[in-house]
């Protein structure tokens, strides 16, 4: 079978040979071409390029159609993003500087022939050339609630959320819902098709579970269901969301959920069951300062929680550059031998 | 309303972020002829201490909640201050800032928003900060805590970050001066991380770093 067979197999319940084995190398490619990580990103033929070699060289089963986090809010008028050679980047201006720039925000008609979205395009038309038949291609799409505080910073967001005014609010709120729908729709004809939601604020930890249902909610519905949720995966930026999956099942039917290294894996695996896929996710800052070996023995624990059952994935966090590369070697060759089912 | 209800009333719309409860609170208590200095030492210093201490007990605490907690007491104490028949006295001082190629600002906010309730001085230094500017303000504003909030394990594990500032100060005899708290993201999935980079202590949220940057200075401060 192929990785994407064997994702397939493992989303649908159906026997597979082993579990998927996912990886996020991002900045990585920079290195491996011999560039900064500006001229890197500048061009979607190297993120490609990076993405392949990276694939080669791990093994592991996917390959990312994602420049960084801050592209979406170039999508929206960000001009400047601020690059560093050791890590993501950031964020440098904000489109939204006071509430006023609410109203002049713009979404894009269609997605796919906005000027910013052309390196995206050039990225995925050369994965899915390559590898599209064979290997899931990942994308990364911030939910409607999450996407302003790339537009505003995190605090500024956190403020109008809180405390409104509750008019601009859904205002933005709205704009960003139908940012997310077109974007999801660009994706998926571009050939990416495992589309990670982003959605910090659907974690207990960010806003609580009151609102959660009153606020949260609604607006991912309002994000995911006119465009469907098939290859949609539930992702809360690293923070652990175990009591909300239940009714994120029944209310949005998403299918995966990606569980923070910080959630009782166990629990979460009893909770989605049979009803959808589990990535259990490693710790991969702690990978910095592991051994080999240390890896392997947290690789064997997550899969011997997930396993049991099928419907697992392995996959990683935010895969920081200053992981030792004989670590993540280690890494996907111990998930490729104990997440066997042979 | 005794004190005794004001403050449990308070404690109960701090803890329920409900801004307008508090404020209604400060005001009834204000009516009741408690003088600025008692609301903010008698009222909102040990409240925002008590809610900090339930906060991080509580399993069900949220970003939002803090975030709310901290702009509550900063708010009302700013409101407070200005009513104050003379300045206050200070418990200590803080230097803050989120590390060189961090542009994340919310950790701060609500560390900020802590500290000031608590009769803290708060030097912000805003975002980006290098770790020469940390400790050239240090020694300007005669703080006794450096405080660092990274978002990304880069800016935290960085040579530019923490384990710069850990130079300088070595490097220039000023180890027993001041004190580094660092926190972020980075630092609770990794909780031995803030000795690998040279920091004294880490707080795993805003509200909590209220408490531990309050011990610091009273470590340093003679």
């Amino acid at each position: 079978m192929t990785p994407l067979e064997i994702l397939t197999a493992a989303a649908t319940g159906q026997p597979a040979p082993r579990i998927p084995v996912f990886c996020n190398l991002l900045d990585q490619g920079a290195r491996e071409l011999g560039l900064t990580q500006q001229d890197y990103y500048a061009k979607g033929e190297h993120v490609a390029e990076g993405q392949l070699r990276m694939r080669e060289r791990y093994g592991h089963d996917n390959v990312w159609s994602l420049f960084y986090v801050g592209k979406e809010a170039e999508l929206l008028g960000c001009r400047e993003i601020l690059y560093s050679e050791d890590g993501v980047p950031n964020v440098a201006d904000f489109v939204i500087k006071s509430l006023d720039d609410i109203a002049r925000l713009e979404i894009p008609e269609d997605i796919s022939t906005h000027p910013a979205w052309g390196e995206t395009a050039q990225c995925l038309r050369i994965l899915k050339r390559e590898v599209g038949a064979t290997h899931p291609i990942c994308a990364y799409l911030t939910a409607s609630t999450a996407l302003p505080a790339l537009l505003m910073g995190m605090d500024a967001w956190m403020q109008l959320l809180l405390m409104g005014p509750e008019d601009l609010r859904d205002e933005l709120l709205r704009k960003c819902s139908l940012f997310f729908q077109r974007e999801v729709a660009a994706y998926r004809a571009a050939g990416a098709n495992v589309l990670v939601y982003s959605t910090p604020f659907g974690c207990p930890a960010f806003v609580g579970m009151k609102r959660f249902r009153e606020l949260i909610l609604p607006w991912m519905k309002r994000d995911l269901l006119p465009g469907g949720v098939e290859g949609i995966v539930y992702y809360c930026g690293m923070a652990p969301f175990n009591a909300v999956i239940e009714q994120v099942q029944q209310e949005l039917g998403i299918g995966a959920y990606y569980i923070s290294p910080l959630a009782d894996l166990a629990e979460a695996r009893a909770t989605i069951g049979q009803k959808g896929l589990t990535c259990g996710v490693i710790d991969d800052i702690k990978m910095i300062q592991w051994t080999p070996e240390q890896t392997r023995a947290e690789v064997r624990r997550l899969c011997g929680i997930g396993m049991p059952g099928g419907r697992f994935l392995f996959g990683t966090g935010v895969m920081p550059q200053a992981i030792p590369e004989a670590n993540i070697h280690a890494m996907v060759e111990e998930a490729f031998r104990c997440g066997s089912y042979s | 309303m005794s004190r005794a209800e004001l403050f449990r009333t308070y404690m109960e719309a701090v803890f329920d972020t409900d801004k307008a409860a508090a404020f209604a609170v400060v005001r009834a208590a204000l009516e009741e002829g408690m003088t600025p200095e008692q609301i903010v030492f008698e009222l909102v210093v040990p409240a925002t201490e008590d809610t900090m201490s339930a906060i991080t007990k509580d399993p069900d605490a949220n970003l939002a909640q803090h975030f709310m907690t901290a702009q509550i007491a900063s708010e009302v104490t700013e409101w407070m201050l200005e009513r104050f028949s003379q300045p206050p006295e200070i418990l200590g001082r803080v230097v803050i800032g989120t590390s060189s190629g961090d542009l994340h600002s919310l950790g701060k906010r609500i560390v900020s928003g802590c500290l000031k309730s608590l009769m803290v001085d708060v030097i912000d230094l805003g975002v980006n900060v290098s770790a020469e500017q940390f400790v050239e303000a240090a020694l300007k504003h005669d703080a006794q805590v450096i405080a660092i909030s990274s978002m990304m394990v880069h800016t935290a594990t960085g040579e530019n970050g923490c384990q710069k500032v850990r130079k300088l100060l070595q490097s220039q005899g000023l180890e027993g001066q001041f004190r580094v708290i660092v926190g972020g993201a980075p630092f609770r999935f990794d909780e031995e991380l803030y000795q690998k980079i040279g920091a004294d202590a880490w707080a795993a949220d805003g509200i909590s770093a209220g408490k531990v940057i309050t011990d610091l200075i009273r470590g340093v401060k003679p």
